[in-house]
């Protein structure tokens, strides 16, 4: 009886270091850019030149394909209910969202969020387009903080692309 | 803490609102290079420059006028809640409790490792996922002053028990799981514990010196396929606890059943749940014990609810009307005879105004009956607020 319970101990801790496949960020970034635009090869370069860079012109990037511009990258961070989540929005030349996906979730509360099929409410829409919580996008009970956390930071960026497209700056 | 900084646009002379960030005082090393690669942009990350430790915390404070008995005012929980990320993969998440201002408990305490991107492993002091306030019981995420008598006397909110197990999300399926093995509630401890009227309630041991001489197993299932309706199917296994298993009678076996929704479309919401438990060897137990349980219990509750505010206001105005039928005597075993008392209706109506996210003013008057008295019905007025942050 006993034997055997050293066993199991030693079964269970084997078995957790199996399993390490916590993937990358940047590596599902990666997967994400070149299945959305059907390429294999991008660059990523600065979106904004500017000689004053703020917070968010490090997170706008132009991705282009062989010096030709295809789209622009968000990466994006918002708060969960005790942590932060990473998240990337995907823009084609014209700045309609092609992709929104969740990077990475730090915690299970909320997670509802990666839910392919919620975040496609968001695909399609331009940078005039506005989301309203309850109104244009559905909400998931249990998963509030974070619905509303993802959808006030997509505004933000439609904002502020908004105001780079007036500017004339893309 | 979190707050929206205001950056004065140099270019155009127009102040505009843009992002939610961290008041950590940071700076970014001026990067000259045009090319930027991906690894590099994760030096972003705000979630690294966050503190590990997160306070939160919920309460409730409730004055309940009862028709038929002393008023009560009574700072109902208040909870604190403290979360702390060791690395992106592990995490440890509590509360700790003040039930009634006297009272301390532990309502969750468990490390959780993630052992892939969407697959966790938890253990510690962990909720039991049986129906949808047990997991989700801050006052602000629920209508009525008082949760729930289905989520009081059949499943026995917070009920929190030590375990171990997985949890995770299939984010293509739209689905979350979870699977535990865990403690269950107690029987017999020199005391019989469990009785009708309160249920399981009774054997809850909190995580407090608990005794387990039978492990019990509890899993869950959600799926939010469908856009602002979420469906939930709970199940709970197991042999209750006791200090002499030599004593016949003094354990009974339980299997619980809960099938949930909720339903959330611009100003209108809804939610469902039905549990169901069967317990086995009720007979003996009653012997042995001197006690009334039945050998199955159980009951519903529809709620639905509406908005009144414009969809677009931060505040929230929800009307909301319940329905609740739960029996604690569906079925009995052995002599004992069904106690027609234990089987309730009620009907609460009432309002939750939402003052911001995360606070809450609550009024409701319920009405019960049970099945000997139906013509007087006993009335309670409600009145609460409620705070999550």
């Amino acid at each position: 009886m006993k034997a055997k319970k050293y066993k199991l101990v030693i079964l269970i801790f084997l078995l957790l270091g199996s399993l390490n496949s916590y993937s990358q960020i940047s590596k599902k970034a990666d997967r994400e850019i070149k299945k959305v635009f059907s390429i294999e090869k991008y660059e990523l370069s600065k979106a904004v030149d500017h000689k004053i860079e703020d917070f968010l012109t490090k997170r706008l990037l132009k991705i282009s394909n062989d010096s030709n511009k295809i789209g622009y990258a968000y990466f994006g961070t918002a708060p969960s209910q005790t942590k932060y989540f990473d998240y990337l929005v995907l823009f084609d030349q014209n700045l309609i969202i092609k992709s929104i996906k969740i990077l990475v979730y730090r915690e299970d509360y909320g997670g509802e969020i990666e839910s392919k099929n919620w975040l496609s409410q968001f695909l399609g829409k331009s940078i005039v387009d506005r989301f309203i919580y309850r109104k244009n996008i559905a909400a998931i009970s249990g998963a509030t903080i974070s619905v509303n956390s993802i959808t006030e930071a997509v505004n933000d960026i439609l904002s502020y692309l908004t105001q780079l497209k007036n500017q004339g700056i893309i | 803490m979190l707050f929206r900084i205001i950056i004065d646009n140099l270019f155009m002379r127009k102040t505009i609102v843009i992002i939610i960030m961290s008041v950590t005082t940071f700076s970014f090393s001026q990067e000259e290079d045009e090319q930027l690669n991906i690894a590099q942009t994760q030096l972003l990350n705000l979630g690294d420059l966050q503190s590990g430790l997160t306070i939160g915390g919920y309460g409730e404070i409730n004055y309940n006028d009862f028709d038929n008995g002393p008023t009560e005012l009574d700072v109902q929980r208040l909870v604190l809640l403290f979360a702390y990320k060791f690395d992106d993969r592990v995490s440890f998440i509590t509360e700790i409790e003040y039930e009634h201002v006297k009272e301390v408990y532990i309502e969750q305490a468990w490390l959780n490792y993630a052992l892939a991107d969407n697959i966790s492993l938890r253990a510690g002091l962990l909720l039991v996922p049986m129906g949808i306030i047990n997991e989700y019981h801050e006052s602000t995420t629920f209508n009525g002053v008082e949760r729930p008598t289905l989520d009081n006397k059949i499943v026995p909110t917070t009920w929190r028990e030590i375990g171990i197990g997985i949890a995770g999300r299939v984010p293509d399926l739209s689905i979350r799981y979870q699977a535990y093995i865990m403690n269950g509630p107690i029987s017999y401890n020199g005391l019989y514990k469990l009785q009708a009227t309160d249920g399981l309630r009774g054997g809850r041991q909190n995580g407090a010196q608990s005794q387990g001489s039978d492990a019990n197993f509890a899993t869950r299932l959600d799926y939010f396929g469908l856009l602002g309706l979420r469906l939930g199917v709970s199940y709970f296994t197991g042999k209750t606890q006791t200090t002499d298993k030599s004593i016949i009678g003094s354990q009974v076996g339980v299997n619980m059943l809960g099938i949930d929704a909720r339903y959330v479309k611009n100003n209108f919401s809804a939610r469902a749940q039905y549990i169901n438990t069967s317990l086995s060897n009720t007979d003996k137990y009653n012997l042995a014990g001197d006690k009334d349980l039945g050998s199955k219990m159980g009951g519903y509750y529809i709620e639905a609810a509406y908005n009144i505010l414009p969809i677009e206001a931060t505040q929230r105005l929800d009307l909301f009307i319940r329905y609740e039928n739960i029996n604690q005597h569906k079925e009995v075993k052995g002599s004992l005879n069904k106690n027609l008392a234990l089987h309730r209706k009620e009907w609460t109506i009432g309002g939750s105004y939402h003052l911001s996210k995360g606070s809450v003013f609550k009024m409701d008057y319920q009405s019960k009956e049970n099945a000997i008295n139906s013509i007087n019905n006993i009335g309670q007025f409600n009145m609460g607020i409620g705070i999550f942050f």
